[in-house]
């Protein structure tokens, strides 16, 4: 299947999925499988949620912390395309093709991808056909980093299994998932990869933010696991092929509200 | 902090344009004379390395003289192809890039922003600065897939030559990217070989030829190049982000491009 048609299906299958989105993703009870050891220090391979299937939210709305009423100005501002607030004719930027931005990325039902190098973990997105940086050689993160759409990632192992990643440094032009929800350039990421068996990351995010809210935000446990054999593909947002799509299909399929 | 370099680099892409001179220098400014020392270390491409040439911008694939001769079919695309740079630079051009449509491969390399190497036991990865992107090139010993799906950066393949040279084949390119900034089309049959040598710890000589008998009658032999180590340098992030680049364009951009240029 070509990457264009890739897309389509995952728009359609997102579009199918947001309406029956009252699934809530959270970790699944299975036991860890005892098929192959579990690599110490070691997250290589590609990747993929146990999700939805679907564009998922940062976290459903009852565990998003109360907003700051600069936060809330924005907030209301956004027009999503997913989830009760959404409309057709909505603002998300990633419609226009801007960059989906970290943690956002994070969301998405496209697989993902890590490798480890000298002193980094990259970790790249198939989504946007992006990557970022995860330095684990000691550096602190930066004191003033330009802001930037994903940010500046540092990581350090917890145990023998678990990365811990503390990033920074991130523009405040991004929503923090696909219904929306701002954050301000202060925003601070802490998040955990957990290796639990040879197949499976228990994936955990914290989001500190006190410009925009008013507690720290803690996303549900999610799950991802292994794929062996999967190779991550180009899918790029192309602005001139996402315009004309929009026109055709996206915006006349949009429900005009929903409860 | 600083402005964003996307400003920056269209400012300084509005300056190029208004002075126009001559294309970009077609002779690297470095030849690769050095002979290779002794303490390069083989079949390590590893860093952040800068291409030279250019005056700080853009760069041709190759000069108008030393671009081969265009088939029909070539020629419909180049001639429907207005660029903002070279001799058929004008205003209010269709560049694919002012939309921020992928820049694509090869064009990507002839930008004047830095590009990284990074090796894995079974690829050579390349990041570039410009658009943050990557491709993989894979040196596992696997063939270029015979039936690819078409991409922006292609899928390539490597190899390492006796004298430590890493030799890149690519193919499975998507059609709609132009060669340079100066337009030139490909095909979607388009097959690029490079060779990335290390002549000296700074230095990579950088030779690309493009094989593309759907487009052009004999292969385009792009001008030698070097490129430079940077050693203490991190490559920053520098997407193409549409929403800004269409409100620059319409104020910066194409007032300042003229309407016509000369070489």
């Amino acid at each position: 299947m070509s990457s264009m048609k890739r897309i389509r299906a995952n728009l359609v299958l997102t579009a199918v999925a947001a309406l029956f989105l009252a699934a809530i993703p959270g970790a699944s009870q299975q036991q860890p499988s005892k098929t192959a050891p579990t690599p110490k220090h070691d997250l290589t391979g590609l990747w993929h949620y146990e999700s939805t299937g679907a564009s998922e939210p940062i976290a459903p709305d009852n565990l998003i912390p109360p907003m700051t009423p600069w936060a809330k100005v924005r907030f209301d501002a956004e027009r999503p395309g997913y989830g009760p607030r959404r409309t057709a004719g909505g603002n998300d930027p990633i419609l226009q093709c801007d960059p989906i931005g970290f943690p956002r990325i994070m969301f998405l039902n496209t697989p993902f991808e890590f490798a480890q190098v000298n002193g980094r973990v990259i970790q790249f997105f198939e989504h946007e056909h992006e990557y970022r940086t995860i330095w684990v050689d000691g550096r602190p993160l930066p004191a003033d980093a330009d802001p930037t759409w994903y940010g500046y990632a540092i990581g350090h192992w917890e145990g023998d299994d678990t990365l811990v990643v503390e990033s920074a440094g991130y523009n405040d032009k991004t929503w923090l998932g696909s219904t929306g929800y701002a954050h301000s350039k202060g925003m601070r990421i802490t998040e955990r990869y957990r290796r639990i068996d040879h197949d499976t990351i228990l994936y955990d995010i914290t989001i500190a933010d006190p410009k925009a809210y008013t507690q720290p935000l803690v996303g549900p446990h999610r799950r991802m696991k292994l794929r062996p054999k999967d190779e991550l593909i180009e899918e790029i947002c192309v602005p001139s092929e996402e315009k004309s799509f929009a026109q055709r299909v996206a915006d006349p399929a949009t429900p005009k509200a929903t409860k | 902090m600083r402005c964003s370099p996307i400003h920056v680099l269209g400012y300084l892409t509005a300056a190029l344009a208004l002075l126009m001179a001559a294309p970009a220098q077609a002779s690297p400014q470095q030849t690769a004379t050095k002979s290779t020392s002794s303490s390069v270390s083989k079949r390590d491409l590893t860093g952040v390395w800068q291409l030279q040439g250019g005056n700080g911008g853009a760069q041709p694939i190759a000069e108008d003289k030393d671009m081969p001769a265009m088939t029909p079919w070539a020629k419909v695309r180049f001639d429907a192809q207005k660029p903002g740079y070279g001799s058929r630079g004008a205003a209010g051009g269709n560049d694919p890039i002012l939309q921020c449509d992928p820049i694509g491969f090869p064009r990507i390399m002839l930008m004047p922003t830095p590009n990284e190497i990074v090796q894995l036991p079974d690829r050579v990865l390349q990041f570039w600065e410009r658009e943050h992107e990557w491709r993989s090139i894979w040196t596992d010993g696997r063939a270029l897939p015979a039936d690819p799906d078409p991409t922006w950066y292609g899928y390539a393949i490597g190899h390492w030559e006796a004298d430590g040279t890493l030799v890149v084949e690519s193919s499975g390119f998507i059609d709609k990217t132009w060669l340079g900034p100066t337009g030139y089309p490909h095909s979607e049959d388009m097959r690029i070989v490079e060779r990335y040598r290390r002549v000296d710890q700074d230095t990579l000589s950088y030779d690309m030829t493009i094989t593309d008998p759907k487009a052009y009658a004999k292969p385009v032999v792009t001008p030698h190049r070097t490129m430079k180590l940077k050693p203490n340098e991190e490559i920053s992030e520098q997407p193409c982000v549409w929403s800004q680049e269409n409100e620059f364009a319409q104020r910066i951009r194409n007032p300042a491009t003229p309407k016509t240029t000369k070489q």
